[in-house]
Protein backbone atom coordinates (compact mmCIF):
# COMPACT_ATOMS: atom_id res chain seq x y z
CA UNK A 1 0.00 0.00 0.00
CA UNK A 2 1.72 3.58 -0.90
CA UNK A 3 1.77 6.06 1.31
CA UNK A 4 -0.64 8.44 -0.63
CA UNK A 5 -3.04 5.77 -0.10
CA UNK A 6 -1.86 4.96 3.59
CA UNK A 7 -2.36 8.62 4.51
CA UNK A 8 -6.16 9.05 2.56
CA UNK A 9 -7.04 6.15 4.59
CA UNK A 10 -6.32 7.64 7.83
CA UNK A 11 -8.06 10.83 6.45
CA UNK A 12 -11.11 8.81 5.86
CA UNK A 13 -11.27 6.95 9.04
CA UNK A 14 -10.68 10.59 11.44
CA UNK A 15 -13.40 12.28 9.62
CA UNK A 16 -15.22 8.78 10.24
CA UNK A 17 -14.50 9.55 13.65
CA UNK A 18 -16.03 12.62 13.73
CA UNK A 19 -19.18 11.11 12.86
CA UNK A 20 -21.51 11.00 16.00
CA UNK A 21 -24.24 8.53 16.73
CA UNK A 22 -27.83 9.42 16.65
CA UNK A 23 -28.61 12.12 19.13
CA UNK A 24 -30.86 11.85 21.76
CA UNK A 25 -32.44 14.20 24.51
CA UNK A 26 -34.05 13.52 27.75
CA UNK A 27 -37.25 16.06 26.85
CA UNK A 28 -40.36 13.66 26.39
CA UNK A 29 -42.58 13.77 23.54
CA UNK A 30 -46.46 13.24 24.47
CA UNK A 31 -48.14 9.88 22.50
CA UNK A 32 -51.06 10.72 20.24
CA UNK A 33 -53.67 8.34 18.15
CA UNK A 34 -55.27 9.31 15.16
CA UNK A 35 -58.41 10.23 17.16
CA UNK A 36 -56.18 12.70 19.64
CA UNK A 37 -55.01 14.26 16.36
CA UNK A 38 -58.52 14.51 14.55
CA UNK A 39 -59.76 16.43 18.13
CA UNK A 40 -56.94 18.34 18.29
CA UNK A 41 -57.13 19.55 14.10
CA UNK A 42 -60.88 20.04 14.50
CA UNK A 43 -60.60 21.79 17.66
CA UNK A 44 -58.29 24.68 15.75
CA UNK A 45 -60.47 25.16 13.22
CA UNK A 46 -58.35 25.87 10.88
CA UNK A 47 -55.90 24.18 8.28
CA UNK A 48 -52.90 21.84 9.40
CA UNK A 49 -49.99 19.95 7.78
CA UNK A 50 -49.38 16.79 9.45
CA UNK A 51 -45.49 15.64 8.90
CA UNK A 52 -45.32 12.03 9.60
CA UNK A 53 -41.25 11.01 10.23
CA UNK A 54 -38.94 9.13 12.23
CA UNK A 55 -35.31 10.22 13.91
CA UNK A 56 -33.89 7.17 11.75
CA UNK A 57 -35.32 8.29 8.41
CA UNK A 58 -32.95 10.14 5.92
CA UNK A 59 -34.80 11.53 3.91
CA UNK A 60 -36.70 13.26 6.95
CA UNK A 61 -33.61 14.64 7.71
CA UNK A 62 -33.58 16.79 4.31
CA UNK A 63 -37.33 18.31 4.56
CA UNK A 64 -37.08 19.14 8.54
CA UNK A 65 -35.55 22.46 8.08
CA UNK A 66 -37.94 22.93 5.12
CA UNK A 67 -40.81 22.67 7.37
CA UNK A 68 -39.37 24.60 10.20
CA UNK A 69 -39.33 27.50 7.27
CA UNK A 70 -42.61 26.70 6.29
CA UNK A 71 -43.58 27.28 9.91
CA UNK A 72 -42.50 30.48 10.49
CA UNK A 73 -43.64 31.99 7.52
CA UNK A 74 -47.43 29.92 7.79
CA UNK A 75 -47.78 29.94 11.45
CA UNK A 76 -50.29 32.48 11.35
CA UNK A 77 -52.63 30.98 9.02
CA UNK A 78 -51.73 27.14 9.08
CA UNK A 79 -50.88 24.70 11.98
CA UNK A 80 -47.93 22.47 11.76
CA UNK A 81 -47.90 19.01 13.62
CA UNK A 82 -45.15 16.55 13.41
CA UNK A 83 -45.97 12.82 14.25
CA UNK A 84 -43.02 10.76 14.75
CA UNK A 85 -43.64 6.90 14.17
CA UNK A 86 -42.23 3.71 14.66
CA UNK A 87 -39.51 5.93 16.98
CA UNK A 88 -38.74 6.09 20.67
CA UNK A 89 -38.98 9.55 22.66
CA UNK A 90 -35.37 9.82 23.60
CA UNK A 91 -34.01 9.83 19.85
CA UNK A 92 -37.34 11.45 18.06
CA UNK A 93 -36.05 14.78 21.15
CA UNK A 94 -33.03 14.48 19.86
CA UNK A 95 -33.94 15.27 16.40
CA UNK A 96 -36.81 18.28 16.83
CA UNK A 97 -33.50 19.68 19.36
CA UNK A 98 -31.11 18.97 16.63
CA UNK A 99 -32.99 20.46 13.63
CA UNK A 100 -34.53 23.13 16.57
CA UNK A 101 -38.42 22.23 15.13
CA UNK A 102 -40.29 24.87 16.04
CA UNK A 103 -43.88 23.33 15.84
CA UNK A 104 -45.43 20.44 18.18
CA UNK A 105 -44.59 17.12 17.62
CA UNK A 106 -46.13 14.06 18.84
CA UNK A 107 -45.01 10.28 19.62
CA UNK A 108 -46.85 7.50 17.78
CA UNK A 109 -44.76 4.09 18.29
CA UNK A 110 -47.15 1.87 16.46
CA UNK A 111 -47.64 4.10 13.39
CA UNK A 112 -51.49 4.29 14.03
CA UNK A 113 -52.00 7.79 12.95
CA UNK A 114 -50.25 6.71 9.22
CA UNK A 115 -52.10 3.47 9.14
CA UNK A 116 -55.24 5.61 10.16
CA UNK A 117 -55.03 8.39 7.40
CA UNK A 118 -53.05 6.18 4.67
CA UNK A 119 -49.89 5.88 3.12
CA UNK A 120 -46.82 3.78 3.94
CA UNK A 121 -42.87 4.81 4.69
CA UNK A 122 -41.74 7.67 6.40
CA UNK A 123 -41.93 10.75 5.23
CA UNK A 124 -45.56 11.52 4.72
CA UNK A 125 -47.26 14.94 4.61
CA UNK A 126 -50.95 15.40 4.74
CA UNK A 127 -52.72 18.52 3.95
CA UNK A 128 -55.75 18.90 5.65
CA UNK A 129 -58.38 21.24 5.59
CA UNK A 130 -59.88 22.98 8.50
CA UNK A 131 -63.03 20.63 8.33
CA UNK A 132 -60.78 17.86 8.87
CA UNK A 133 -60.74 16.66 5.42
CA UNK A 134 -57.40 15.30 3.96
CA UNK A 135 -57.10 17.64 0.78
CA UNK A 136 -53.81 15.98 -0.12
CA UNK A 137 -50.85 13.34 0.69
CA UNK A 138 -47.09 13.67 -0.34
CA UNK A 139 -45.61 10.30 -0.12
CA UNK A 140 -42.28 11.07 0.39
CA UNK A 141 -39.85 13.89 0.49
CA UNK A 142 -41.41 17.30 -0.01
CA UNK A 143 -39.99 19.57 -1.74
CA UNK A 144 -40.02 23.45 -1.54
CA UNK A 145 -41.60 23.88 -4.70
CA UNK A 146 -44.74 22.10 -4.07
CA UNK A 147 -44.41 22.34 -0.55
CA UNK A 148 -44.97 26.23 -1.08
CA UNK A 149 -47.77 25.15 -3.40
CA UNK A 150 -50.23 23.08 -1.20
CA UNK A 151 -49.58 25.76 1.54
CA UNK A 152 -51.01 28.36 -0.97
CA UNK A 153 -53.93 25.74 -1.61
CA UNK A 154 -54.49 25.10 1.58
CA UNK A 155 -54.61 29.15 2.59
CA UNK A 156 -57.21 29.56 -0.68
CA UNK A 157 -59.25 26.82 0.67
CA UNK A 158 -59.62 28.22 4.21
CA UNK B 1 -37.92 19.27 -7.50
CA UNK B 2 -39.46 16.41 -7.97
CA UNK B 3 -39.67 16.09 -11.59
CA UNK B 4 -38.39 12.32 -12.86
CA UNK B 5 -34.93 11.43 -13.47
CA UNK B 6 -35.95 8.49 -15.74
CA UNK B 7 -37.74 10.80 -18.31
CA UNK B 8 -34.33 12.94 -18.47
CA UNK B 9 -31.93 9.69 -18.61
CA UNK B 10 -34.52 8.48 -21.78
CA UNK B 11 -34.27 12.02 -23.31
CA UNK B 12 -31.03 12.15 -23.00
CA UNK B 13 -30.10 9.11 -24.28
CA UNK B 14 -32.40 9.27 -27.41
CA UNK B 15 -31.00 12.77 -28.27
CA UNK B 16 -27.50 11.44 -27.69
CA UNK B 17 -27.56 8.50 -29.62
CA UNK B 18 -29.26 10.32 -32.52
CA UNK B 19 -26.24 12.61 -32.21
CA UNK B 20 -23.70 9.99 -32.14
CA UNK B 21 -25.76 8.55 -35.07
CA UNK B 22 -25.41 11.99 -36.95
CA UNK B 23 -21.97 13.04 -36.17
CA UNK B 24 -20.36 10.17 -35.58
CA UNK B 25 -18.21 11.31 -32.26
CA UNK B 26 -15.23 9.73 -30.61
CA UNK B 27 -16.15 6.79 -28.96
CA UNK B 28 -14.95 7.76 -25.47
CA UNK B 29 -18.09 10.71 -25.98
CA UNK B 30 -20.94 8.65 -24.31
CA UNK B 31 -18.99 7.47 -21.61
CA UNK B 32 -17.28 11.18 -20.88
CA UNK B 33 -21.09 12.46 -21.01
CA UNK B 34 -22.41 9.15 -18.80
CA UNK B 35 -19.23 10.27 -16.07
CA UNK B 36 -20.29 13.50 -16.08
CA UNK B 37 -23.51 13.17 -15.19
CA UNK B 38 -22.74 10.49 -12.84
CA UNK B 39 -20.18 12.65 -11.13
CA UNK B 40 -22.96 15.38 -10.54
CA UNK B 41 -24.96 13.14 -9.08
CA UNK B 42 -22.57 11.66 -6.44
CA UNK B 43 -21.19 15.45 -5.64
CA UNK B 44 -24.90 16.42 -5.41
CA UNK B 45 -26.02 13.75 -3.00
CA UNK B 46 -22.95 14.54 -1.17
CA UNK B 47 -23.63 18.41 -0.48
CA UNK B 48 -27.11 17.51 0.22
CA UNK B 49 -26.26 15.04 2.91
CA UNK B 50 -23.70 17.15 4.32
CA UNK B 51 -26.30 20.38 4.04
CA UNK B 52 -28.79 18.09 6.09
CA UNK B 53 -25.87 17.37 8.99
CA UNK B 54 -25.11 13.61 7.75
CA UNK B 55 -21.72 12.62 7.90
CA UNK B 56 -21.51 10.31 4.55
CA UNK B 57 -18.31 8.36 5.86
CA UNK B 58 -20.31 7.16 8.78
CA UNK B 59 -23.40 6.55 6.54
CA UNK B 60 -22.30 5.67 3.48
CA UNK B 61 -25.16 3.31 2.25
CA UNK B 62 -27.39 7.27 2.30
CA UNK B 63 -25.52 8.13 -0.46
CA UNK B 64 -27.66 5.96 -2.45
CA UNK B 65 -30.69 7.67 -1.24
CA UNK B 66 -30.92 9.65 -4.10
CA UNK B 67 -34.44 10.63 -2.86
CA UNK B 68 -33.72 11.74 0.24
CA UNK B 69 -32.06 14.89 -2.03
CA UNK B 70 -29.34 16.05 -4.31
CA UNK B 71 -28.02 19.74 -4.26
CA UNK B 72 -28.80 20.46 -7.71
CA UNK B 73 -26.58 23.63 -7.61
CA UNK B 74 -23.28 22.15 -6.78
CA UNK B 75 -24.66 18.44 -9.03
CA UNK B 76 -24.52 20.85 -11.89
CA UNK B 77 -21.05 22.73 -11.11
CA UNK B 78 -19.11 19.12 -10.39
CA UNK B 79 -20.68 17.80 -13.54
CA UNK B 80 -19.11 20.62 -16.09
CA UNK B 81 -16.46 20.63 -14.04
CA UNK B 82 -15.73 16.53 -14.80
CA UNK B 83 -17.08 17.33 -18.48
CA UNK B 84 -14.70 19.87 -18.54
CA UNK B 85 -12.06 18.19 -17.30
CA UNK B 86 -12.89 14.66 -19.19
CA UNK B 87 -13.17 16.31 -22.88
CA UNK B 88 -9.54 18.16 -22.34
CA UNK B 89 -12.12 21.44 -23.62
CA UNK B 90 -12.86 20.13 -26.07
CA UNK B 91 -15.33 22.41 -27.46
CA UNK B 92 -16.26 20.68 -30.58
CA UNK B 93 -17.26 17.46 -28.01
CA UNK B 94 -19.09 20.39 -25.70
CA UNK B 95 -20.71 21.67 -28.59
CA UNK B 96 -22.23 18.08 -29.46
CA UNK B 97 -23.16 17.43 -25.74
CA UNK B 98 -25.31 20.93 -25.47
CA UNK B 99 -28.06 20.10 -27.11
CA UNK B 100 -28.42 16.77 -25.62
CA UNK B 101 -28.34 18.25 -22.36
CA UNK B 102 -30.91 21.03 -22.71
CA UNK B 103 -32.84 18.23 -24.29
CA UNK B 104 -32.52 16.57 -20.95
CA UNK B 105 -33.18 19.05 -19.28
CA UNK B 106 -36.65 19.37 -21.10
CA UNK B 107 -37.02 15.70 -20.44
CA UNK B 108 -36.67 16.37 -16.68
CA UNK B 109 -39.26 19.36 -16.55
CA UNK B 110 -41.59 17.59 -18.69
CA UNK B 111 -41.11 14.26 -16.18
CA UNK B 112 -43.65 16.79 -14.20
CA UNK B 113 -46.60 15.31 -16.06
CA UNK B 114 -45.62 11.71 -14.47
CA UNK B 115 -46.07 13.11 -11.00
CA UNK B 116 -48.38 16.04 -11.37
CA UNK B 117 -46.06 18.75 -10.38
CA UNK B 118 -46.63 20.85 -13.51
CA UNK B 119 -48.62 23.61 -11.57
CA UNK B 120 -47.03 26.99 -10.12
CA UNK B 121 -48.07 30.39 -9.64
CA UNK B 122 -52.33 31.04 -9.45
CA UNK B 123 -53.26 32.22 -13.23
CA UNK B 124 -56.57 33.38 -15.35
CA UNK B 125 -54.67 32.31 -18.55
CA UNK B 126 -56.40 30.26 -20.57
CA UNK B 127 -54.94 27.48 -20.68
CA UNK B 128 -54.22 27.49 -16.95
CA UNK B 129 -55.18 24.46 -14.87
CA UNK B 130 -56.29 23.53 -11.61
CA UNK B 131 -54.53 20.65 -9.71
CA UNK B 132 -56.80 17.54 -9.06
CA UNK B 133 -59.24 18.52 -5.92
CA UNK B 134 -58.83 22.36 -6.39
CA UNK B 135 -60.47 25.53 -7.91
CA UNK B 136 -57.58 27.49 -8.19
CA UNK B 137 -55.98 27.50 -12.32
CA UNK B 138 -52.41 27.70 -12.20
CA UNK B 139 -49.31 28.12 -14.66
CA UNK B 140 -47.80 24.85 -15.84
CA UNK B 141 -44.60 26.39 -14.91
CA UNK B 142 -42.85 23.31 -15.33
CA UNK B 143 -44.41 22.83 -18.70
CA UNK B 144 -43.11 26.11 -19.95
CA UNK B 145 -39.54 25.53 -18.91
CA UNK B 146 -39.78 22.15 -20.72
CA UNK B 147 -40.75 23.94 -24.18
CA UNK B 148 -38.12 26.89 -23.37
CA UNK B 149 -35.44 23.94 -23.33
CA UNK B 150 -36.42 22.27 -26.13
CA UNK B 151 -36.60 25.67 -27.65
CA UNK B 152 -32.91 25.89 -26.79
CA UNK B 153 -31.67 22.51 -28.04
CA UNK B 154 -33.00 23.79 -31.24
CA UNK B 155 -31.01 26.58 -31.20
CA UNK B 156 -28.04 24.82 -30.39
CA UNK B 157 -27.99 22.26 -32.50
CA UNK B 158 -25.37 23.21 -34.76
CA UNK B 159 -21.91 24.23 -33.70
CA UNK B 160 -21.82 28.28 -34.00
CA UNK B 161 -19.05 30.59 -35.29
CA UNK B 162 -16.15 28.56 -33.39
CA UNK B 163 -15.61 25.30 -31.27
CA UNK B 164 -17.31 26.04 -27.30
CA UNK B 165 -19.39 28.85 -27.99
CA UNK B 166 -22.65 26.49 -28.54
CA UNK B 167 -21.88 24.52 -25.55
CA UNK B 168 -21.33 28.26 -23.34
CA UNK B 169 -24.33 29.64 -24.97
CA UNK B 170 -26.25 26.49 -23.66
CA UNK B 171 -25.08 26.69 -20.24
CA UNK B 172 -26.49 30.68 -20.20
CA UNK B 173 -29.83 29.50 -21.90
CA UNK B 174 -30.11 26.71 -19.22
CA UNK B 175 -29.46 29.53 -16.59
CA UNK B 176 -31.70 31.67 -18.62
CA UNK B 177 -34.50 29.45 -18.63
CA UNK B 178 -34.71 28.51 -15.11
CA UNK B 179 -34.69 32.13 -14.22
CA UNK B 180 -36.84 33.30 -16.25
CA UNK B 181 -39.11 31.01 -15.03
CA UNK B 182 -38.24 31.14 -11.25
CA UNK B 183 -40.79 33.84 -10.62
CA UNK B 184 -43.71 31.18 -11.36
CA UNK B 185 -42.73 28.91 -9.07
CA UNK B 186 -43.82 28.91 -5.39
CA UNK B 187 -41.39 29.17 -3.02
CA UNK B 188 -40.14 29.84 0.90
CA UNK B 189 -36.85 30.85 -0.06
CA UNK B 190 -37.47 32.84 -3.89
CA UNK B 191 -34.78 29.92 -5.26
CA UNK B 192 -31.70 29.46 -5.78
CA UNK B 193 -31.36 32.16 -8.23
CA UNK B 194 -27.99 32.94 -7.36
CA UNK B 195 -26.96 29.55 -9.12
CA UNK B 196 -29.09 30.80 -12.23
CA UNK B 197 -26.93 33.98 -12.68
CA UNK B 198 -23.82 32.63 -11.75
CA UNK B 199 -24.70 29.82 -15.32
CA UNK B 200 -26.36 32.71 -17.43
CA UNK B 201 -22.67 34.60 -16.98
CA UNK B 202 -20.25 31.61 -16.52
CA UNK B 203 -21.75 30.33 -20.46
CA UNK B 204 -21.33 33.66 -21.57
CA UNK B 205 -17.99 34.38 -20.64
CA UNK B 206 -17.22 30.24 -21.73
CA UNK B 207 -19.00 31.71 -25.08
CA UNK B 208 -16.85 34.71 -25.53
CA UNK B 209 -13.70 32.78 -24.79
CA UNK B 210 -14.23 30.62 -27.20
CA UNK B 211 -14.94 33.10 -29.74
CA UNK B 212 -11.75 34.97 -29.43
CA UNK B 213 -9.26 32.58 -27.83
CA UNK B 214 -9.74 30.30 -31.29
CA UNK B 215 -11.59 33.00 -33.96
CA UNK B 216 -10.11 30.75 -37.16
CA UNK B 217 -11.15 27.58 -35.82
CA UNK B 218 -13.68 25.47 -37.29
CA UNK B 219 -13.97 22.10 -38.22
CA UNK B 220 -15.33 20.51 -41.78
CA UNK B 221 -18.94 21.38 -42.10
CA UNK B 222 -19.02 24.05 -39.45
CA UNK B 223 -21.45 26.87 -40.83
CA UNK B 224 -19.36 29.99 -42.13
CA UNK B 225 -19.69 32.92 -40.01
CA UNK B 226 -18.89 34.82 -42.73
CA UNK B 227 -21.73 33.74 -44.64
CA UNK B 228 -24.51 34.39 -41.80
CA UNK B 229 -26.44 30.61 -42.45
CA UNK B 230 -26.23 27.68 -40.70
CA UNK B 231 -26.34 24.38 -43.19
CA UNK B 232 -28.47 21.39 -42.32
CA UNK B 233 -26.68 18.52 -40.50
CA UNK B 234 -25.77 15.98 -42.80
CA UNK B 235 -25.89 12.77 -41.55
CA UNK B 236 -23.28 11.71 -43.33
CA UNK B 237 -20.65 14.37 -42.19
CA UNK B 238 -18.28 13.48 -39.92
CA UNK B 239 -17.56 16.46 -37.14
CA UNK B 240 -14.83 14.41 -35.05
CA UNK B 241 -12.44 13.79 -38.23
CA UNK B 242 -10.29 13.71 -36.26
CA UNK B 243 -10.67 10.70 -34.16
CA UNK B 244 -10.49 9.09 -37.52
CA UNK B 245 -7.09 9.82 -38.25
CA UNK B 246 -5.42 11.67 -41.31
CA UNK B 247 -8.66 13.95 -42.10
CA UNK B 248 -10.24 10.93 -43.54
CA UNK B 249 -14.06 10.81 -42.85
CA UNK B 250 -16.38 7.85 -42.28
CA UNK B 251 -19.22 8.03 -43.91
CA UNK B 252 -22.48 7.80 -41.84
CA UNK B 253 -25.03 4.89 -41.51
CA UNK B 254 -28.59 5.81 -44.01
CA UNK B 255 -31.47 6.23 -42.33
CA UNK B 256 -32.80 3.13 -43.24
CA UNK B 257 -29.71 1.37 -41.33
Amino acid sequence: MTRPTLHLLALVLLLAACGGSQPTSTASIPEIGPEALESRILEAGRPAVVNIWASWCIPCRSEAPLLAQAYTAYADRIDFIGVAVQDRSPTAAGFIEEFAIPYENYLDENASVRAAMGGTGVPITYFISSDGTIVRTHIGVIDEQQLALQLDELVARS
Amino acid sequence: MEFTLLWAVLTAAALGRLAIWRTKPPPETGDILVGSATTGLVVGRLAAMIGDGVNPLTNPADIIIIRAGVDTGFATLAALLMLARLSRLDGKLLDQAAPVALAALAGWHGGCLWRSTCLGAASDLPWAYPQAGSSIDRHPVELYAALLFIGGAWLVRHPIRSPGVAAGLALSLAAAIRLSTQPLRPSLTGGPVGWYVAGLFAGLVWAGFSTRSRPGERSEGDPDPAAGAVPDLDPSAARFDDSLGDGQTEPGPSPGT
